[in-house]
């Protein structure tokens, strides 16, 4: 934890230096990272706890977009709770679906869920024809989702980050659910030959990590006004890429779920700095990808 | 045999010293091996045998001293190096591609090709006539996936991929630790055949007999070095032991005082894919072993005994009482303990710490919702620390860390906070070294004289003669024969196993 700590520190007094007039670490500054990040880091908690047991969940960037847009679609039939209970009816379906293919049958996760991302993004862009839907102005319990600020400075996103925090990090780190999770992870015959029911864990860990991706995907509809059947291209790698900075293993059973945290942090204030230094998009993409490379590369020569 | 001793050995090794970080593994070890001969090499788990061989096959490289093949000095930096030495080491830890065939293992690296293409019929050929030479009808057919083989047929296949170049020194780290007792004799007659051929072969054991069996010369290592070299011929047990552990054994496989209690466990006719009609009694406080060749079907019992994979038919009763097993769960919550037979893949987790796996059973008992209680898991990691003398820098070290011996303790140990009724041991004492094997002794005759029932699966036929009370002989999956352990000879036991 502590090397994650250090980079993301260097970060910060680099940026610091970098950007114009020194603005990086104004309190207002951080407060908007935080904010880009919250979408990015809930889908890095659900994907922590698939990719800790093993597994791999590409399917989330497409399920942002469908439970974005079913929520939008559902909010004139019953307001707020209409919308935020059907996206949940959504995510619970796709997540059953992906835990139990991944448990009861021998695909691999990976293609699973590479399905699965086809048909949700499919079944999102059947709504409307794939026109965005905008979400009236009367609905302002929703809109309050992605926009208001709590006291005037803390933005509802960033609440409910660190709400899906500390849920998955007492999940993972206090609970038999999560340390049966790292049995499975680190052995799955071992954990089996212990009495550790693996269906039960692994369907549980997919249905959540989808519900995480449906808050996600209504924070995500709620801040642009609209759901975008589109939106949330490429969220998944972005996720993965969060959790594997923060030291989770690929291959299962290492990583916790502040690491996760942090390596969200590390990526949005890469995109935050990089942007507000002016660098080229192009580069910008470059860069982060050299930074990822770097981060396993030291991660994986510690551990060995 | 007729090679000379005389003129330069084969292999000769002076003043090796390697070092791995703080820990010296070899301290100017000398060691040598005449053209035509077996020579076992002998010691506990860390005494250097291990680092000595990966020396020669050009695994490690030493800091010092001096290897001489035929009287010259050479340097093998690498395994092609070794290879063209002649130098052909067998790894305990098989290495096989479980997703290719016999014979592409076999072949793997040398296979024979055609205009630059892959001949495949021509290795099937080749790997057919290796079978055939080398006499392991064993290995079957060699178009079959290498994963789809026992644990045994693989031992076999890589024995055959070592033989199928030109050896001048064969190395073999524990080769019949996966073996039946007629399959280490097959492979004990081709080591002889061999060894007339004038192969010098290091062979690597734990088990003394077998020792006694095969090799012609035998070197005890402790703590990096020589400590001695015996001829089999004037073979003493004691002198040999002593060597190894530095104090003396009393007897090597003692029985368990018995006290048999009531009837635990009642299986009447349990069938279940490769167990086949099988019905015994259990009582408390006693151990009963089950005899066979591997493949005979023991494992499958367990598994079924477990809940791994259920019974389709047949009925279990634990203590009067009949009871339904169809998972893991239900078998512990019945009272069964299962310590598997393969450690690293179905015991432990091996990405975690000694108390990681030590607590992992009983998360019920220190973790409340989401309240996991330090101390109460404290507690239950080290009074399996203790009771069991598990040998750690601390509960928090990754398991990895420790030896075989220390491993298998803690398969054993994250089952006794609440003492399971009947404790199955599927192989207990496979790869760990004699200190240990005789405290996994010690460990069953306790749990014994505390009236645990105890199901014993070994290969090792005097081990599990000498430790079980009463003697199941199984073949097929079927209890062909049941007698008290004193009671039947080896020979009857063999005869029974190897009948058609």
């Amino acid at each position: 934890m502590l090397p994650l700590f250090a980079a993301m520190a260097v970060l910060l007094v680099f940026f610091q230096i970098w950007v114009p007039n020194g603005q990086f670490l104004n309190p207002e500054n951080l407060i908007d990272v935080a904010q880009q990040i919250s979408v990015n880091a809930m889908l890095a908690f659900g994907m922590t706890l698939v990719i800790l047991i093993g597994g791999i969940d590409l399917s989330v960037g497409a399920v942002v977009a469908l439970t974005g847009t079913v929520a939008a679609a559902s909010l004139p039939h019953g307001g707020a709770a209409a919308g935020i209970c059907a996206a949940l009816a959504v995510a619970l379906l796709i997540g059953a679906v992906n835990g139990l293919c991944a448990a009861r049958t021998r695909m691999p996760p990976f293609i699973i869920t590479l399905a699965m991302m086809l048909v949700a993004r499919g079944a999102a862009l059947r709504f409307n024809e794939g026109r965005p839907l905008p979400i009236p102005t009367s609905e302002t319990f929703f809109l309050a989702l992605g926009n208001t600020r709590v006291g005037g400075w803390l933005p509802v996103p960033v609440l409910l980050m660190a709400g899906a925090f500390v849920f998955t990090g007492v999940l993972l780190h206090r609970t038999r659910f999560g340390q049966h999770l790292y049995a499975i992870g680190g052995n799955r015959e071992a954990a089996r030959f212990t009495g550790i029911h693996l269906a039960r864990h692994e369907v549980m860990v997919y249905v959540l990590c989808a519900a995480l991706a449906s808050l996600a995907g209504m924070i995500h509809a709620s801040q642009l006004y609209s759901a975008e059947p589109s939106s949330g291209q490429g969220f998944e790698l972005n996720a993965i890429a969060a959790v594997v900075v923060g030291g989770t293993s690929f291959t299962g059973g290492i990583g916790t779920m502040p690491g996760t945290l942090i390596g969200a942090v590390i990526i949005g204030i890469l995109d935050k700095g990089l942007n507000q230094a002016g660098v080229h998009f192009s580069l910008q993409y470059i860069i982060k990808g050299l930074v990822i490379l770097a981060a396993v590369y030291l991660d994986v020569r510690r551990r060995k | 045999m007729s090679f000379s001793p005389a003129g330069p050995p084969l292999l000769a090794l002076a003043g090796i010293t390697k070092r791995f970080g703080g820990t010296v593994a070899l301290d100017g070890a000398e060691f040598d091996l005449r053209r035509g001969e077996v020579h076992a090499l002998v010691g506990e788990n860390g005494a250097g045998k291990s680092t000595l061989i990966k020396i020669l096959g050009g695994i490690h490289r030493p800091d010092a001293g001096e290897v001489l093949v035929g009287g010259e000095p050479v340097e093998i930096r690498d395994v092609a190096d070794a290879d063209r030495l002649g130098i052909r080491l067998i790894h305990q830890e098989l290495s096989l591609a479980p997703n290719l065939t016999v014979a592409e293992n076999i072949f793997l690296g040398r296979e024979p090709t055609r205009f630059g293409l892959l001949n495949r019929r021509r290795l099937f050929a080749e790997a057919e006539k290796l079978r055939d030479e080398l006499h392991l009808p064993e290995i079957g057919d060699v178009r079959t996936l290498a994963g789809d083989l026992s644990v045994a047929q693989q031992q076999l296949v890589e024995i055959a991929r070592a033989l199928s170049v030109q050896a001048r020194i064969l190395i073999l780290d524990e080769p019949t630790a996966a073996l039946s007792e007629a399959e280490t004799a097959a492979l004990f007659a081709k080591l002889r055949r061999l060894r007339d051929q004038g192969v010098g072969i290091i062979y690597i054991s734990h088990r003394l007999e077998e020792i006694r069996r095969v090799a012609d010369r035998v070197t005890v290592f402790r703590d990096g070095r020589r400590i001695g070299t015996q001829e089999v011929s004037k073979f003493d047990l004691r002198e040999l032991i002593r060597w190894m552990v530095g104090r003396e054994l009393k007897e090597r496989y003692p029985r368990p005082p018995c006290r048999p209690g009531n009837v635990v466990l009642h299986v009447e006719h349990l069938c279940a894919p490769g167990v086949n009609d099988v019905s015994f009694e259990l009582r408390a406080g006693e151990v009963l072993g089950f005899a066979g060749l591997v493949g005979a079907g023991r494992t499958e019992l367990a598994r079924t005994l477990f809940g791994i994979t259920p019974a389709t038919s047949g009925a279990l009763e634990i203590a009067g009482r009949e009871v339904t097993v169809r998972s893991p769960a239900d078998a512990r919550a019945a009272g069964i303990a299962l310590v598997p037979e393969d450690r690293k893949r179905a015991g432990l987790v091996m990405t975690g710490s000694v108390g990681f796996n030590l607590a992992l059973p009983w998360t019920r008992q220190w973790i409340r919702g989401p309240f996991p209680n330090a101390a109460r898991r404290a507690g239950i990691v080290n009074r399996a620390l203790s009771a069991f003398a598990i040998k750690t820098a601390g509960s928090e070290q990754c398991i990895s860390a420790l030896s075989g011996g220390n491993q298998q303790k803690v398969v054993f140990g994250k089952w006794m906070e609440q003492p399971p009724r009947i404790l199955i041991l599927d192989e207990p004492t496979r790869g760990v070294d004699v200190g240990a094997r005789e405290e996994m002794f010690n460990l069953i005759h306790r749990l014994v004289g505390q009236g645990m029932a105890v199901i014993l699966i070994s290969s090792d036929l005097p081990e599990v003669m000498n430790l079980s009370h009463r003697l199941a002989v199984y073949r097929d999956g079927h209890i062909v024969r049941e007698a008290r352990a004193d009671a039947i000879t080896p020979e009857e036991v063999m005869a029974e196993l190897t009948r058609n």
